[in-house]
């Protein structure tokens, strides 16, 4: 069996201008290496398609030999691309058993919704496991929609979260509601 | 009777249609007695397939009143053989996980309200309609009988950030 110090991982990151082949050409040159994805997010935001991925490969490999085979591929695609070597400690996740929360919030658009509620979050030691945001509405009445995944430390209950954000809730003007959404294993 | 090991995917039974139970006997009483033991066994657990763990007939047990979401509304323990639903109406999403999926889950849309029939051990057809979160799992015990995971019918994903250690 491969031994964990065998394997190393990276980070990759590929945004640009979204196009119908894009995830193919890039998992093409992972392919071609004999890379694993073993953790991967890609979406649309905007008009832009962003990639993010974990890979991860069996020694010996370098970031430069990752790099020489995707940068061709992104320069054609128009795409930046981003890589970072991950250590072994970045690698391992603890285990717990957090309650999960999603965290809603919208209300009429402004500048810092995201910083003034992360801010507070923060201050609690609150992790954020998701997050995502949406300008929805019209042109006259733009409306802003956050919505955040966090971990809740031990002691933290969702009504507390909400407390916390209550005087934000009224400062801001917006809507802030949690729940708790721990998966339900059946 | 002993608690049986739960198969995981890619396991083939887990795929595999159920026949129905024809004859209601010992060999059928003592399934019950393994997927009870099993469901109590897995930490958390609210229910088992006969097909989690290797029997390929139409029987499951699921029992919520232990759990946080189903406490204040279920029936007990049911244990259901040749469970058909007859009605159903509601939609809401709920994130699941399975014992035979582990380290994934991801939000799923089931009925909240179902009416069901059943035979319950002693041959007895038993009518009955669960709501919300027992509904839910009875939905999802009964999905593992025409082997379809919750993965074939999920809306959105979310991997198991906190219970995977590491790659």
């Amino acid at each position: 069996m491969t031994q964990q110090s065998d394997i190393l991982h990276y980070a990759v990151s590929v945004v640009g201008k979204d196009r119908p082949g894009i995830v193919a050409a890039i998992t093409g040159g992972l392919f071609n290496l004999g890379c694993n994805i073993a953790d991967s997010s890609c979406t649309m935001l905007a008009g832009e398609f962003a990639m993010i991925l974990i890979v991860s490969l069996k020694r010996p490999f370098s970031k430069s030999r990752l790099i020489d085979e995707l940068k061709p591929i992104c320069d054609k695609l128009g795409m930046t691309l981003g890589v970072r070597t991950l250590h072994a400690d970045e690698i391992a996740r603890q285990e717990t058993d957090s309650e999960i929360c999603m965290i809603s919030v919208y209300g009429a658009d402004q500048p810092g919704i995201v910083y003034h509620v992360t801010k507070e979050l923060a201050a609690r030691s609150i992790n954020i496991t998701d997050l995502n945001t949406k300008l929805i509405g019209t042109a006259e009445e733009p409306v802003y929609v956050l919505m955040l995944e966090v971990a809740l430390p031990e002691g933290e209950s969702p009504e507390g979260i909400e407390q916390t954000l209550a005087a934000l809730k009224k400062e801001l003007k917006v809507e802030i509601s949690v729940r708790i959404i721990t998966p339900v294993a059946f | 009777m002993p608690v049986q090991p739960v198969l995981r995917y890619p396991h083939p039974i887990l795929k595999k249609l159920c026949n129905r139970v024809e004859k209601i006997d010992q060999n059928i009483h003592r399934l019950i007695e393994d997927l009870v033991d099993t469901m109590h066994d897995g930490p958390g657990s609210v229910g088992v397939a006969a097909s989690q763990i290797g029997v390929t007939l139409r029987v499951c047990v699921v029992d919520v009143s232990k759990n946080r979401h189903g406490k204040e509304n279920n029936h007990g323990l049911l244990c259901m053989i040749n469970p058909e639903i007859t009605g159903r109406c509601g939609l809401a999403t709920m994130r699941e996980g399975c014992m035979s999926v582990p380290d994934y889950t991801g939000d799923v849309d089931r009925a909240t309200e179902i009416t069901l029939l059943f035979n319950d051990p002693d041959g007895t057809i038993q009518e009955i309609t669960a709501s919300r979160f027992e509904a839910v799992a009875i939905q999802h015990e009964m999905d593992h009988l025409d082997g379809v995971l919750f993965l074939d019918r999920v809306t959105s994903i979310k991997t198991g950030l906190f219970r995977r250690k590491s790659y």
